[in-house]
């Protein structure tokens, strides 16, 4: 018995090819123009935050458009996955990549997440249609959210930097959990048959600009306490937006927003 | 260190660790996490709409790990950076970690009613008003005393761990003890009080949990009440003994003193988990031998027959 969704393909809203598109430009975007301009004044840091949005979106709605065909309690885990390929993909393009570092990783992230849309499918035998293609987006999300996340705190993404800022302090784990979160958490947050694409993506800004906030807090101890506080402020901007966009489309699509109630009757159920 | 301070903090990480299981467990029972909430989930899809928080974050183990993670993050920059107490700087770092696994719970609660538009389930803000500063609670303290854990086993035992990973590590554990130890009294108990103990959950009563109270509507609360007469505290004691023997081994037999040392806490690891595991053994058996089977009624045999 599957509490999740109708087990099918998710249906409206922004086409697939948008997001993606809204993710990748956006993520590597961000990263570049952090890194670039971190040199000029560390406040910039803020912008790679702003990338790790858009992959955060980006990778909720492709966890939402796979998890549609039924996957329930397995929606966890698909982004944990996510995360797991980025943080593997993430290290190695930038160590090897030098500036074309993100971008280096990002194929990577493509090539991993390949791989293991091909295991899932034909050996595991989950014979969910765009399994490959989801996995191959999710890989990609996941990548960039943390080397945006990563950039904010190490002002960055050189691999020198990144390890010592990042990797040696602990703070990975905090962007790993709080990445995938922002990932795995809209779809699961608001599975159900009536799930709309709309409010699913506005809880991923959402938690995606948490973690700006929290990435901002780590990076006052590399970036100092000016260019925290400009990351901290614009990331709060950004949730307060998203909640409240939230909460009307809440408004918007449940039966009822009481204040107070007691459960429907028999009659008002039938 | 003087083997007598090192016994010390540990006891200070076992109590630490227990009361942050006990309190994990009762944070994901007041809004029906992990195990309890496919039923939760599933009800209003069986003509049977609750007023029960839906906090559908993930599983137990991401979710702590989350706060875990954030709170050693709030907390290492006010140590480092502001060069607060660690006392202080612990406490607003755990601050910080509710705030954020507060909105985590307020989204998952509305998405997930929201929809369930066509079973007609209302999002009902007094009970969100109300149970999301009791999930925040349990969180804080949870968070808390995880990263005293963190901390003591970073600062005083020199874990070569950073109080993040570690705390994200410790999260992950209280997560996973928490969801299968604690979950069971909630999500196999007192989800089908009103059918038989011991009969299992039969298909046709899936989704008809219980949603009325011994005075008005059943609620987190009364869940929370109800496991922490068990499941809370049997999960702290599962954490703290995880925690305690884990660290207890290293500390008697400390391996910085010599490589035989440090396979002496192996081998005493081992003795550990193999008693353990004759002792699960035997009360499985005794459990099995005073209650036996299922016995099903003789008007339900003779149906089957």
């Amino acid at each position: 018995m599957s509490a999740g969704g109708a087990g099918g393909e998710a249906k409206g809203g922004y086409p697939p090819n948008t997001i993606i598109g809204i993710g990748a430009a956006g993520g590597l975007l961000g990263i570049y123009l952090a890194h670039f301009l971190s040199g000029i004044n560390p406040a910039f840091s803020f912008l790679g935050g702003i990338g790790a949005i858009c992959a955060i979106v980006w990778g909720a709605d492709a966890v939402r458009r796979v998890a549609s065909y039924g996957l329930g309690t397995g929606v966890p885990s698909i982004g944990m996955i996510a995360l797991g390929m980025g943080i593997v993909a993430a290290l190695f393009g930038l160590s090897v990549g030098g500036i074309a570092g993100p971008i280096v990783s990002f194929i990577a992230a493509a090539v991993i997440g390949a791989i293991i849309g091909v295991l899932a499918n034909k050996v595991i035998g989950m014979g969910i249609p765009i399994m490959e293609r989801a996995m191959v987006e999710i890989a990609g999300a996941g990548t960039l959210a943390i080397i945006g996340l990563s950039t904010v705190i190490a002002g960055s993404f050189e691999y020198g930097a990144v390890i010592e800022n990042v990797v040696s302090t602990g703070f990975i784990a905090m962007i790993f959990i709080i990445g995938g979160m922002g990932i795995l958490h809209p779809f699961n947050a608001n599975l159900g048959p009536d799930e709309k694409q709309d409010r699913t993506l506005s809880v991923a800004v959402e938690k995606a600009s948490l973690a700006m906030i929290i990435s901002g807090i780590a990076s006052s101890i590399n970036e100092g306490m000016g260019a925290a506080i400009v990351t901290v402020l614009v990331g709060l901007a950004i949730w307060y937006m998203a909640f409240n966009k939230y909460y009307g489309f809440v408004k918007r699509d449940a039966h009822a927003v009481v204040g107070t109630g007691l459960l429907p009757s028999a009659e008002e159920l039938e | 260190m003087e083997p007598l301070i090192s016994m010390g903090v540990l006891a200070l990480i076992g109590v630490a660790a227990t009361i942050a299981g006990a309190s994990e467990d009762l944070e994901s029972d007041v809004g029906s996490q992990s195990n309890p909430n496919s039923q939760v989930q599933l009800a209003p899809q069986m003509m049977f709409p609750h007023r029960i928080y839906n906090k559908a974050v993930s599983g137990e183990p991401p979710s702590n790990a989350l706060m875990s993670a954030v709170g050693a993050t709030g907390a290492v920059v006010l140590m480092d950076e502001f060069s607060l107490s660690p006392l202080f700087a612990l406490v607003f770092g755990a601050l910080i970690a509710a705030m954020v696994h507060g909105t985590f719970a307020v989204t998952s609660t509305m998405g997930r009613a929201a929809s369930q538009r066509r079973f007609k389930q209302p999002v009902y803000l007094d009970m969100i008003r109300s149970h999301t500063p009791v999930i925040m609670g349990y969180a804080f303290i949870t968070t808390f005393c995880i990263l005293v854990v963190s901390f003591l086993m970073d600062s005083v035992l020199s874990h070569p761990f950073p109080l993040p990973l570690l705390a994200f590590i410790w999260g992950i554990t209280v997560g996973a003890i928490g969801s299968s130890t604690g979950d069971v009294h909630y999500g196999a108990e007192r989800e089908f009080q009103q059918f038989e103990f011991g009969s299992g959950l039969n298909a046709s009563n899936s989704g008809n949990i219980v949603r009325f109270a011994e005075s008005g509507l059943r609620n987190g609360y009364d869940n929370s009440w109800f496991c922490a007469k068990f499941g809370g505290p049997v999960t702290g004691i599962a954490f703290g003994m995880t925690v305690f023997l884990g660290n207890w081994i290293t500390t008697v037999f400390d391996p910085a003193r010599g490589v035989a040392e440090g396979w002496l806490s192996v081998v005493a690891g081992v003795i550990i988990v193999l008693i353990l595991i004759f002792w699960n053994r035997k009360i499985e058996v005794a459990a099995r031998n005073a209650f036996g089977p299922y016995k099903q009624d003789k008007t339900e045999e003779e149906a089957a027959a």
